[in-house]
């Protein structure tokens, strides 16, 4: 042992100056900047692990990245005009939907066993079990029950008439053919024991694109071509996704080589990536795509300083925005009116804006009784001073700098406001969870198109000790007009009727402000000149699920 | 002497319990758990939802029952599943554990051989100048941000030159020995930096001290032979403080080398215990920091038997009245 | 201590030319960063004041040394941020000196249960996380202390934060040396004389023993106010030290990794400054070891 040590530390000294290997061009090397502790699609869900099973799995449903809907592994979209979608009523007298979805005949596991509907009623079967412990219950809930036509054709019912009954894009298919024994084993230990954990690396498990060939626990983990794959047929034979948490050391990876290319659902921040395409622009492309990832600050609303709407006008008035967006961002994350993103169908650009305007805010807090005092910081009649804490997650290099130019902003209108920083797990799993911040709480939300904001909105979702801290409706937002409208725009379906809901919610959340919407986050794609292909979604699919169309030039 | 050995091992065990308890408790403390985190980034998962997953991860119930449970079930061997990785602790821990070793025993290693002729030229010339110069250097090493030494270590070697890998395990596709102990050589070099100084420093001290004793003198007198008195006597009397402070030193780094392993994206221990320490992974934080504080105890054991076996001056009895 | 003993530790220390220099230079860096309002008031520029038309300046007669990522004047915040760091460096460690020695002193001093108590302990501490403990006490909610509202709410209240928690594990090294040197001390006549006078414990403890190994606490904590400003930086590189906008050198450095290619400059300076004062802290340590206690370095263990 000792020997082979010195031999290690003697080779150490020497200078190896050798060049790494050539770079074989049907490999491609993406860094990323976590490893995905799990591979089962239902069971966890985790940024790295969705970019890795858009290469290996396809859902049923996604949205493209023009963001409209489409079948993947279905062979056509549930539509009421064909009556491959209808109206159903649940023996218990709820309304919901009965819809068709059929599989695409052609599709196979990596081990060539056909997928089936035999499949479909087992991740149906998991899903519906609590010990289980599915990621998303809230789909399985709403599964009334599931009726398998034949191998390919199958009808699920739900209790909800929602709108958006098409998606089944949460939905994903695992094997039944390996995985059902190691189910009926036990449900509570199917978690630890099934083959995404134990042996991820059968071709079994996938039906992408691709298979995972080889996982190193934190390190890689290396794809290649799925022999059995039925679509069209991907450029590299080999895909490596490689793990560099520092970002910093990501990015020096990179321009050592050692890795092709930085996705960005996963990879550098925004400034990072301004300053290296400035650096290395003729070597990379760097794409910028705003995400529905919005960035606001919740209100403390039971704060009386927070209590008069003005006051809340007069502070994001007082935020210079549009500065931030074009200093910070270069214009590259646009600023938020609200939580729905320009790029969504239901936007609605006529709802209220608060375009930066110092002196109307300073107006405004003048008109609300806050008056400046000789140090500058405005107080009401009872000689209380507009102070306010400012929280977010420590470590956020971006939040840690937008907060100072907030402090900076609002303190030339008289707004006192000292920044409280927390640990992310102190900060979402405390603070804002059991509503212990005070005034102002500043963090994102990552949404879907067409996402309803019921949980963050609605009356019945302030957490409280009695209801167990449910719901995320932390500013304590309580409006009769926005509860009716919530409940409406769910379930009724026309399109003139949704359009105008939609802009209800948002002239409603404009006009109240519980938030104080700041902007949409960006994610950065540092792509080399020679890939081509790849396309920034913005939403939750990634861009991974249309890599049969990557390839290098 | 198996007096002395056994009340060490029936402290140390005692230690070892002890500390398991409060690190349990410490991590259990920490406010929010995963489910927590979880919710934060998606307004769809609902309170049902997270008491559903809140049991099947055993988070509902209270510390002290999850931790009985713990205690009982590894007492009989079975240290559970890793919560995020979803696999058995070990099974986590074993690769990480050798990696660790290779890291830490290289540029230990690596150290001690620098150190040792550096240190003992030092004291030979002691204030003199090349003395003060490698004094600097010793400090200079030691005052370096650890995260900051990396990062210019990989902007030169990896990024400037590209004759090193900027971080990671080995090539993907496996490679010989040569290919993988390319990757180590920037996080041993970074380690190496920062322990190299205090080595230096005590093999320095120690020669001092050896060449100011008795035998050493008399050996001089005798007409031995610079080289031989140094090299026979001083030497080998210098090595025993150092020996023992490499032992102490071990155990330090065991859980330490977090920023170089982060840096470097090096699998080892201190960065898995800090994963799973954020990421509320009870098992794995667990047992990880169990095996560093022994890691400790046994390096504190071994310093001490070893300064007791090398030095006859020192007897058991002596070194137990002294702790 | 004699004029005359004082005056040789003196000519010793004099002697170490790389320690005097250490001296001074830490005495210079202290002196500018107390000085930090009025730079700040003669430069007429508000130290917080973000502007975001100026990020990455270059150097120019208005910011000696640029500015930074808010378009802050980068002098004023490295000045603001040496009186963190300084700050957070002495007093931490001197309260781990006080904690170390009250311990060391007491465990030395009676010896038997309480010493293998004690020491137990201390071991125990060593071998203690600092990580989850750092998340919990950040989490502690300070509205429920008895503490003045204004200063909970204040944002240096995070710095104290850092203090009392390094503080809390970081007594360990002083404690065994003082341990260490009170066994030995115990021994000696002047304790046994003043045990016979029938002098109390505690008084001997005080006024006998501790003036007689005041040497290596004074070299202990000199050596570790550098090591602490380090760990601060290291607390920062993984988002548990002090918190911005409060300045300190390590957030800056940690801040400026990333920015490392647009703007070396910003992890230039604070890199450079922890360095120096860092490295300053070690020689001094070593050069007041050399002259208090010549010996020591050759027989002390840790």
């Amino acid at each position: 042992m000792v020997r082979t040590r010195l031999a290690i530390a003697l080779l150490a000294l020497l200078p190896l100056s050798s060049p790494a290997p050539a770079q074989q061009k049907d490999d491609l090397i993406i860094g990323v900047s976590q490893f995905p502790a799990a591979l089962h699609p239902d069971l966890e869900s985790h940024v790295v692990q969705s970019l890795i099973l858009g290469m290996t799995q396809r859902p049923f449903t996604a949205y493209d990245p023009d963001w409209k809907l489409i079948c993947m592994l279905c062979t056509e979209l549930p539509d009421r005009a064909k009556g491959t979608a209808r109206e159903w009523t649940t023996p218990d007298g709820k309304p919901g939907w009965a819809i068709d979805y059929a599989i695409d005949p052609r599709a196979k596991w990596g081990d060539g066993t056909p997928i089936t509907t035999r499949d479909v009623q087992f991740v149906y079967d998991v899903g519906r079990n609590p010990d289980a412990g599915a990621n998303n219950q809230e789909m399985y809930r709403t599964f009334e029950k599931l009726e398998v036509k034949d191998e390919r054709k199958f009808t699920v019912y739900t209790n909800k008439r929602e709108c958006d009954y098409q998606r089944l894009g949460d939905f994903e298919l695992v094997p039944a053919h390996l995985e059902k024994p190691i189910y009926q084993q036990g449900a509570k230990e199917y978690r630890n024991r099934t083959s995404y954990q134990t042996q991820p690396t059968n071709p079994g498990l996938w039906f992408g694109p691709y298979v995972v060939t080889k996982i190193e626990p934190g390190a890689t983990i290396v794809l290649e071509r799925n022999p059995n794959w039925w679509g069209k047929p991907a450029a590299f034979r080999r895909i490596i996704f490689r793990v560099v948490e520092n970002t910093a050391a990501l990015e020096a990876n990179l321009l050592s080589g050692a890795i092709d290319y930085i996705a960005g659902e996963d990879g550098l921040t925004l400034d990072q990536a301004l300053a290296f395409e400035k650096r290395n622009g003729d070597r990379f492309n760097v794409v910028y795509k705003p995400g529905l990832i919005y960035e606001h600050i919740d209100l403390f609303l039971e704060n009386p300083l927070l209590a008069d709407v003005r006051v809340r006008q007069a502070l994001l008035m007082g935020i210079d925005r549009e500065a931030i967006s074009a200093k910070l961002f270069e214009g590259k994350q646009p600023v938020a009116q609200g939580g729905v993103n320009p790029l969504d169908v239901v936007y609605d650009p006529k709802a209220p804006s608060y375009p930066f305007d110092a002196r109307r805010a300073a107006a405004l807090l003048d008109a609300a009784g806050f008056k400046p005092g000789a140090d500058g910081i405005r107080r009401n009649a009872a000689g209380q001073p507009l102070s306010l804490d400012l929280m977010t997650t420590a470590g956020n290099r971006v939040r840690e700098l937008v907060e100072t130019v907030i402090q900076s902003d609002l303190k030339k209108i008289g707004v006192d406001i000292k920044i409280k920083n927390e640990p992310a797990q102190v900060f979402f799993g405390q603070t804002m969870r059991e509503r212990k911040f005070n005034a102002m709480g500043m963090f994102a939300w990552s949404s879907s198109p067409k996402n309803i904001p019921y949980t963050t909105l609605h009356s019945s979702m302030i957490p409280t000790a009695a209801n167990n801290w449910s719901g995320q409706n932390y500013t304590g937002f309580k409006n009769a007009e926005m509860d009716t409208v919530l409940e409406r725009v769910r379930v009724e379906c026309a399109d003139d009727v949704q359009a105008q809901l939609w802009s209800r919610i948002q002239s409603l959340y404009a006009e109240e402000l519980p938030v104080l919407p700041l902007y949409f986050r960006t994610n950065s794609y540092v792509l080399p000149k020679q890939l081509k292909g790849v396309r920034p979604t913005g939403h939750q699919n990634p861009s991974t699920l249309w890599v049969e169309d990557w390839r290098w030039q | 002497m198996s007096r002395f050995l056994s009340t060490r091992l029936v402290e140390s065990l005692a230690v070892l319990a002890l500390m398991s308890f409060i690190i349990y408790g410490l991590i259990g403390l920490m406010p929010g758990d995963p489910i927590d985190v979880m919710i934060a980034s998606n307004p769809k998962l609902t309170a049902a939802d997270a008491k559903v997953l809140r049991a099947i991860y055993g988070l509902d119930r209270p510390i002290i029952d999850r931790y009985l449970e713990w205690l009982g079930a590894s007492l009989r061997g079975d240290f559970g599943y890793s919560r995020s990785f979803h696999r058995p602790v070990f099974d986590i821990l074993g690769p990480r554990l050798l990696n660790t070793v290779l890291l830490l025993g290289s540029s230990s290693l690596l150290a001690i051989l620098i150190a040792i002729p550096l240190g003992m030229w030092a004291a030979l010339r002691a204030h003199g100048l090349f003395d003060e110069a490698i004094n600097l250097l010793c400090f200079a090493g030691v005052s370096v941000p650890s995260f900051w030494l990396a990062l210019v270590l990989i902007l030169v070697f990896a990024v400037g030159l590209g004759w090193l890998p900027a971080g990671g395990m080995g090539p993907v596709d496996g490679g010989g020995l040569l290919a993988h102990l390319r990757y180590m050589i920037l996080p041993v070099t970074s380690l190496t930096i920062a322990s190299l100084a205090s080595f230096t420093r005590f093999m320095r001290a120690s020669m001092l001290d050896a060449l100011r004793q008795d035998y050493v003198r008399t050996a001089r007198a005798k007409g031995a032979s610079p080289q031989r008195v140094v090299l026979g006597h001083a030497l080998r009397n210098a090595m025993l403080p150092v020996v023992t402070i490499i032992a102490l030193d071990f155990g330090a780094l065991f859980s330490g080398a977090l920023v170089t392993e982060t840096m470097f994206a090096y699998l080892g221990m201190g960065k898995m215990i800090y994963d799973a320490i954020i990421g509320n992974d009870f098992n794995l934080a667990l047992v990880g920091l169990l095996f560093a504080t022994l890691v400790v105890l046994v390096g504190n054991f071994f310093a001490d038997v070893g300064y007791v076996a090398l030095d006859p001056r020192v007897s058991f009895r002596s070194l137990e009245e002294q702790r | 201590m004699t004029e005359a003993r004082s005056q040789t530790l003196w000519r010793r220390f004099l002697e170490h030319r790389l320690a005097v220099a250490s001296a001074l230079l830490l005495a210079l860096f202290a002196l500018l960063a107390l000085a930090a309002p009025l730079v700040e008031a003669s430069m007429g520029i508000d130290a917080r004041q973000v502007d975001l038309f100026n990020r990455f300046a270059a150097p120019d007669a208005q910011h000696p040394l640029g500015t930074d990522e808010a378009g802050r004047d980068l002098l004023l915040r490295l000045l603001y941020g040496g009186q963190v760091s300084l700050f957070v460096g002495l007093v931490t460690a001197l309260a781990s000196a006080a904690i170390g020695t009250a311990i060391g002193l007491a465990a030395g001093y009676h010896g038997g249960r309480l010493d293998r108590f004690l020491m137990r302990f201390t071991d125990g501490v060593i071998a203690l996380p600092l990580l989850p403990l750092l998340i919990i006490l950040a989490a502690v909610d300070l509205h429920k202390l008895p503490l003045p509202a204004d200063w909970v709410r204040s944002e240096s209240v995070n710095l104290y934060r850092i203090v009392v928690i390094i503080a809390l594990v970081g007594w360990t090294t002083v404690a065994r040396l003082v341990r260490g040197a009170t066994l030995s001390a115990r021994t000696r006549e002047y304790v046994r004389a003043a045990q016979a006078l029938g002098a109390e414990p505690l008084r001997i403890m005080l006024r006998h023993i501790l003036p007689n190994i005041a040497s290596p606490i004074v070299v202990a904590t000199t050596l570790s106010a550098g090591a602490i400003i380090l760990l601060e930086s290291v607390l920062s590189f993984l988002g548990l030290g002090i918190q911005p906008p409060v300045p300190s050198w390590g957030n800056m450095l940690t801040n400026a990794q990333e920015l490392i290619y647009a703007s070396p400059r910003l992890a230039t300076y604070p890199g450079l400054l922890i360095f120096l004062t860092v490295i300053a802290f070690n020689l001094l340590g070593d050069g007041l070891q050399d002259a208090l206690d010549p010996r020591a370095r050759a027989t002390r263990l840790r």
